[in-house]
């Protein structure tokens, strides 16, 4: 009993320290600022954007994706490994279900942010063409948003319970915030069945859904007929890049949990291993689908090919390209190789240089295709042959990743961020295993 | 009070010598500084429709040719004895008007057959009157379309009315009538034979609906006869099959068009989903109360 009180103990929610509030206050912060430059945005209009005709997508839509891609991550590790009964997932889980809740909320914001007329939005349902891949993807995003909502909450109604009975004495409030959370969950043989059943369901369901969102996300370029989009290529070049964000999100968010929180002892070198392994398994996977969605179009040689080709290779976004490729993909394939590759130090600068990497390379799908339009428009200014994000757009863009931050920051700060009931079971089914043996 | 008279005479000499001319110069360029209309009249005759003359005003104006529009032509039929006001046509606002001639037989003509048609002017503050007419003969052209060891040809006769007699040497144009401009087929120079007639192929694969072809021939601006036009109605062309997705279910059609497939499917996916989220949210409610 004393175990499962130490358990308790260590993976309660606790109060926020002084340098969490200034965290949570710094992400407050540029909330405001981008909430300003979008009120700006609102009133004169996405004139104070550096989008023009040619680049008519710009940062919000390099953004919108690389949310939706991160988001994947629920999908990847949550449903993959809880189905292929995979234990070492028990700490690694809560947190990727927070990060696939947050980042689908905010790529549904962001996609809003980048209307330039958000009053007309219920238009997307009223005017719907169920052939195009934009309605789709109006009706995926929700059902994702509901679908990593189930799969956050039906694990976590044992975790409120034990949470209501821990802080029935000490914080009568938040001990009744738990109980309420909890569904008067008793851990009955009933309850149990349902819960796992529930989330049985959702495992397998969630798959297919993350795929589908993927493959809409992918779809709404390669539907377009653009060089460098129009392509077969990009629906599973989308889902694995999609498995590398993610994961390589998750890896960077559980080391700052981690130490935040001081989870070493649940949170062990052994699950950055695998998590590394997973994360080199995904980077190899999107490698192969990189060079077959550069190479192919470089024997092809198309015209309009070359010039897309040439503005990534050596033109204006070689650098990004470059960066993106080799510091992004190819230095953390070789890192996550070796065995010290993977210790969690490492494995957090990994993490970030892929996220880092994955949000530029989304920049780098969107833009610099919108700069080689089929039919030139005569006689435009030379500063719509280039494109870079203006302050508002930055700010926005900032505010949203901060958004995110802020709903993984309050969600790290109320729920228990490895499960709790799970964690005593495993003790205890250890335990018997060591008893029998 | 002779030397007074004399001088009085002498003034009034003088005054008059400077303003006489002086107003009389003020009225004559009241004349000149009228614009000075020029009407052009061409005659047209479409077998088995109409005839009628087209009539253009225009005037040089800074060194340009204007039209000039609004003006009101009394429109006289004319031969060396006597004049028949036909009526009246007003040009429109790029200064041009049609005056179609309802019956050619009530129209005068002279011994050799011509019909002239004056066009007048009467002036106004801006414009001085003018008027200028054409002279023109009937014709005839008859057409026909036939196919003959599998070629299709169309065959057109020209004749003048009042002479009854065949006109040899006429250069006629033959055309298929397209949406913009007429597709020119058969020779370069289609000249009438000794018995007036034309003879020319028309090339199979021209495209028309329901496989017609409306084959024009033309006598364009003669000198006698004006322009002289008969349509003909061919079965010749080569039918047009419409490739219009318009009104089909189609991955570009409108949303009341949606292809049925994407209906059943999408509305499948979301429906299961959705019912599987709804299962689970009663899920929730069971855990709640059991």
């Amino acid at each position: 009993m004393d175990a499962h009180k130490t358990i308790i103990r260590d993976l309660k929610p606790k109060k926020f320290g002084k340098r969490d509030t200034i965290w949570t206050i710094s992400l407050i912060v540029i909330i405001i600022a981008g909430f300003v430059a979008y009120i700006d945005q609102l009133i004169k209009g996405q004139e104070v954007t550096n989008m023009r005709d040619y680049a008519l997508w710009g940062i919000y839509i390099s953004n919108f994706v690389f949310f939706v891609a991160t988001s994947f991550v629920g999908s990847v590790t949550v449903a993959i490994l809880r189905l292929t009964n995979n234990n070492w997932r028990t700490p690694i889980v809560r947190i990727a279900e927070i990060i696939s809740l947050a980042a689908i909320i905010m790529a549904g914001i962001t996609i809003m942010i980048d209307m330039a007329r958000p009053d007309r939005l219920l238009n997307l349902f009223i005017h719907a063409r169920l052939q195009s891949p934009i309605t789709w993807d109006v009706v995926i995003i929700p059902t994702y948003i509901v679908i990593s909502l189930l799969l956050l909450y039906f694990p976590l109604l044992p975790d409120f319970a034990i949470l209501k009975n821990h802080f029935k004495k000490t914080k009568p409030k938040l001990s009744k915030f738990y109980g309420k959370l909890a569904l008067n969950w008793t851990g009955s043989k009933a309850q149990k069945l349902l819960q796992e059943k529930s989330i049985k369901i959702i495992a397998i369901m969630i798959i297919p859904v993350g795929i589908l969102l993927q493959t809409i996300d992918a779809w709404l370029f390669s539907t377009t007929y653009r060089i460098g989009w129009d392509s077969s290529n990009l629906a599973p070049y989308f889902i694995s890049g999609a498995f590398v964000a993610g994961v390589g999100a998750l890896v960077t968010l559980i080391y700052i949990i981690r130490k935040a929180k001081k989870l070493e002892e649940y949170i062990t070198d052994y699950h950055f291993d695998k998590l590394g392994k997973f994360l080199a398994l995904a980077c190899i996977i999107y490698l192969y689908f990189n060079i077959n969605e550069y190479v192919m179009p470089l024997f092809t040689a198309k015209e309009g090919e070359l010039t897309h080709l040439d503005a990534l290779f050596t033109g204006s976004y070689s650098i990004a390209f470059w960066l993106v490729s080799i510091v992004g993909l190819i230095l953390p394939i070789i890192v996550l190789l070796f065995k010290k590759g993977r210790k969690p130090k490492v494995m957090f600068y990994v993490g970030l240089a892929v996220v880092i990497g994955s949000w530029w390379k989304r920049f780098i799908i969107v833009t610099p295709t919108l700069l080689h339009p089929f039919l030139p428009i005569q006689g435009v200014p030379k500063s719509w042959h280039h494109y870079f994000p203006s302050l508002h757009e930055w700010l926005i863009t900032f505010a949203t990743l901060a958004m995110a931050f802020l709903i993984i920051t309050i969600c790290v700060r109320y729920l228990p961020v490895i499960p709790i009931q799970r964690t005593i079971d495993e003790l205890e089914a250890s335990k018997t295993n060591n008893k029998n043996t | 009070m002779k030397n007074l008279n004399l001088r009085y005479i002498v003034f009034l000499f003088f005054l008059g010598t400077f303003l006489i001319p002086g107003l009389c110069q003020k009225l004559e360029a009241q004349n000149s500084d009228k614009i000075k209309i020029r009407i052009k009249a061409n005659y047209t005759k479409v077998i088995g429709e109409s005839s009628f003359v087209d009539i253009t005003t225009s005037a040089r104006i800074d060194r340009k040719t204007t039209s000039i529009p609004n003006i009101n032509l009394n429109v006289f039929s004319e031969n060396a004895d006597d004049e028949l006001e036909l009526g009246e046509t007003t040009t429109n606002h790029d200064g041009k008007s049609r005056f179609i001639i309802k019956d050619l037989s009530k129209l005068l003509k002279d011994s050799l057959g011509f019909y002239t048609l004056n066009f007048k002017f009467k002036g106004n503050d801006v414009y001085s009157k003018v008027s200028n007419d054409v002279t023109f003969k009937d014709a005839d052209i008859e057409a026909k379309s036939f196919t003959k060891d599998s070629i299709n040809y169309v065959s057109a006769t020209i004749k003048d009315v009042f002479l009854d007699s065949l006109l040899a040497e006429k250069l006629l144009n033959v055309s298929v009538k397209r949406l913009f401009k007429s597709l020119p087929i058969g020779k370069e120079f289609n000249y009438t034979d000794e018995n007036g007639t034309i003879l020319v192929p028309v090339e199979k694969g021209i495209p028309g609906i329901d496989g017609n072809l409306i084959v024009e021939v033309i006598l364009s601006d003669s000198d006698d006869y004006g322009t002289v036009k008969a349509l003909v109605n061919t079965p010749f062309g080569k039918p047009v099959v419409l490739d219009n997705t318009f009104d089909k279910r189609t991955l570009w059609s409108s949303r009341d068009k949606t292809p049925i497939f994407i209906l059943i499917f999408a509305n499948l996916l979301i429906f299961t989903i959705w019912g599987i989220f709804i299962y689970l949210i009663i899920n929730l409610f069971k855990i709640k109360k059991s």
